[in-house]
């Protein structure tokens, strides 16, 4: 479990730019990973083939799903009249996730399965899409009120499909 | 540990020691076991903060709190009712409910402490078993997400209230006892919480002749585990044990042990910062 009491957690505050990044919880190689890609995309608009192999070393089979939802540009980051902001991805069912700014959860089967009862993987393609788009910079920007927002975040809102 | 729980364990003391650290620690604190000792631990810290630190406290329970704890009880005469009036209390009847008020807070004004208090009573009821470890990731992370936000917001004002803290309480029915071993059932809601908490203070009873030679109702060890546990010292290399003794009469008292003190009995739970 890399990211269960993170080092760093207290010292560490969101951007106050308008792309707010999710707080990574992630070993350092992972971290690294995702500077390599997103300094070689900003140069070439490509990643490399060396590094889509270490992403899928480092994450699993649930990195080529997750560069599929990328593809889709399925991560939204979702912003209220507070200030409060959420992620929100786009499944291929078309069903929506709602995924925190500041630490690991969503909603889905293989994050509950994988991540939490088994412990067996550190995030779910989801959440993995969510660090690519951020990397990449391909994350959607979208508004919501604050009873919306309110409802995303517990988990009250409707399923949309 | 974290910092508010510090500052209510001291202001329990008979006997000068603890620092009275109030400087901005830990976010979120689990209090583990002590179903009936915590929700004093919860109350105390609550009024502390609210009317030592004068800031504002949001109390989630289910259950309606009848009576106050007779340590806080004793305590009231003493505080600004000003200060108690800081503390908002909820009522939350189920999870979804509780999950629905904690996510509405980024749309109010921001409290500095979150408190929740039994957290098994909205985890645990009865029929929740199917995904009940996705229900306690999904509170837990709201809770850290939420705590996380207000900290941001009340940076950005000049009452110097930051940061916003969780403190919450869980009693597991699987209780391992102080001689924990590594082929017992472990709790799947704990283990899912000590993911998003950083602190976890573990209170063990002493059911031990001690407590009843020393003319004590109770006796309660704390066990301090997380990230930074060793934040809360005290003299050299910090090598204290913790105690909560509960009189006949209801009072608590805090105490601080030289951890040699204790070591040969309760060396399997020795969390304690070294």
């Amino acid at each position: 479990m890399f990211w269960c009491h993170p080092i760093g957690w207290r010292n560490r505050r969101l951007p106050q730019t308008q792309d707010v990044k999710m707080r990574s919880f992630l070993p350092a190689v992972a971290e690294q990973l995702f500077r390599d890609i997103q300094k070689t995309y900003q140069e070439t608009s490509k990643i490399p083939d060396d590094l889509l192999i270490a992403l899928k070393f480092v994450f699993g089979p649930c990195a080529l799903q997750a560069l599929d939802l990328v593809d889709h540009r399925s991560v939204t980051c979702l912003t209220s009249p507070s200030g409060r902001k959420a992620f929100q991805v786009k499944g291929a069912s078309g069903r929506l996730y709602t995924c925190f700014v500041s630490c690991h959860y969503c909603p889905c089967p293989a994050f509950a399965y994988t991540v939490l009862r088994r412990d067996e993987g550190l995030l779910c393609k989801h959440i993995l899409a969510i660090y690519l788009c951020q990397a990449l910079g391909l994350t959607q920007q979208e508004s919501v009120s604050d009873q919306h927002m309110s409802a995303l975040l517990g988990g009250s809102a409707a399923v949309d499909t | 540990m974290a910092d508010i729980l510090t500052l209510t364990l001291s202001t329990l003391m008979s006997e000068p020691g603890l620092k009275r650290s109030t400087s901005p620690s830990s976010s979120s604190t689990l209090l583990v076991g002590g179903r009936g000792i915590s929700r004093s631990l919860l109350l105390l810290a609550a009024v502390t903060a609210a009317s030592e630190l004068r800031v504002r406290v949001v109390f989630f329970t289910r259950t309606q709190i009848q009576s106050l704890p007779a340590p806080l009880q004793k305590r009231l005469p003493n505080q600004s009712p000003e200060g108690l009036k800081k503390i908002t209390f909820c009522y939350p009847r189920t999870v979804e409910e509780l999950l629905q008020q904690v996510a509405s807070l980024h749309d109010s004004p921001p409290p500095s402490l979150i408190v929740v208090d039994r957290l098994e009573d909205f985890l645990c009821a009865p029929g929740l078993h199917p995904g009940e470890r996705s229900c306690a990731a999904h509170l837990s992370a709201l809770l850290c997400d939420t705590a996380a936000f207000l900290t941001q917001v009340l940076e950005q004002r000049p009452s110097g209230s930051a940061p916003c803290r969780i403190l919450a309480s869980y009693h597991s029915e699987l209780d391992p006892g102080p001689a924990e071993a590594d082929d017992c059932p472990t709790d799947p809601v704990l283990d899912v919480l000590d993911r998003y908490f950083q602190i976890r203070c573990t209170l063990d009873q002493d059911r031990g002749y001690g407590a009843a030679a020393a003319g004590l109702q109770e006796l309660w060890h704390i066990y301090v585990s997380g990230g930074e546990a060793t934040a809360w010292e005290d003299g050299p290399g910090g090598a204290q044990d913790w105690q909560l003794l509960v009189s006949p009469s209801g009072s608590i008292e805090f105490k601080v042990v030289c951890k040699h003190h204790c070591r040969s009995t309760h060396q399997a739970h020795d969390l304690s910062p070294q």
